[in-house]
């Protein structure tokens, strides 16, 4: 058997099911661990994954179940990205807003949160448009 | 094993809900059912206790967030309590702590609203 192609990875394709959110946020907490982050920084790239991946199931695809989202998490030396692809509506860097959290907090309501959360517990986080669909890209360096 | 399970308990007249596992977009619907359940018999007293809450995504705290208004307006609030670091976290991010009382343990929060119940 061949030694793998750099930088190290592997793919996990799931139907477009929030019941499969909590193996992918598992298995992402566990990769984090192995790229070398300890528990609180997996936690935290574990819950950004399930933002990322909430997204695509109720937006890009709007909670139909018959679609894929594929999931990448590749090792890189110093950091780990997590590359979320679907074929859905398309999520573009210049659509994303981030709540102000001030405001956000003076005037109380439901949904925005996610996006936030990703930013914050993540290093970078950019949306593209791939040939195949869309791409959310995740980067969590290891310090 | 389910991924939440939901006891709810009265406790000296508070409600007590004690969600146990996860909370995303899959199972946020059964904790907003829990919480609206309460509202509906009039319970604005509410208390999370939290000990056994392994993670909480923005779905669960887009459900809170989406009852505090009715609960304050009727003279009520939601507390929290026991959090787990993680979860700590979550909420410390958004600023959910500044939003909400967080207690350390189950008694402290009861014992605070001893004085305002």
């Amino acid at each position: 058997m061949r030694a793998p192609a750099e930088p190290e990875s592997f793919r996990l394709v799931i139907p477009s099911q929030t019941r499969y959110l909590n193996l992918v946020t598992g298995l992402a907490k566990r990769a984090a661990i192995v790229a070398g982050m300890d528990d609180a920084t997996s936690a935290k790239v574990s819950i950004a994954v399930d933002e990322a991946v909430t997204n695509v199931i109720v937006h890009a695809y709007g909670g139909e179940a018959e679609h894929l989202v594929d999931i990448e998490l590749r090792f890189l030396p110093q950091a780990m990205e997590i590359h979320i692809c679907h074929t859905g509506r398309p999520i573009r860097d210049n659509e994303v807003v981030l709540p102000d959290p001030g405001e956000y907090l003076k005037f109380p309501r439901k949904g925005g949160l996610g996006l936030l959360l990703m930013s914050r517990f993540m290093d970078e986080i950019r949306f593209t448009e791939t040939a195949g669909g869309s791409e959310c890209l995740m980067i969590k360096r290891v310090v | 094993m389910s991924d939440l399970l939901i006891q709810v308990l009265d406790v000296d007249g508070v409600a007590v809900l004690r969600p146990e596992g996860f909370i995303n977009a899959h199972t946020v619907r059964q904790f907003e059912a829990a919480l609206e359940a309460l509202v509906r018999e009039a319970r604005f007293t509410i208390l999370l206790d939290c000990r056994d809450l392994n993670y909480i995504s923005s779905a669960g705290l887009g459900a809170i967030m989406g009852l505090i208004e009715p609960v304050r307006a009727n003279g009520g609030d939601i507390l929290l309590c026991d959090l787990q670091k993680d979860v700590h976290e979550i909420f410390d991010t958004l600023g959910f702590t500044q939003l909400y009382r967080v207690f350390a343990t189950r008694d402290e929060a009861l014992q605070c609203l001893k004085g305002t119940h």
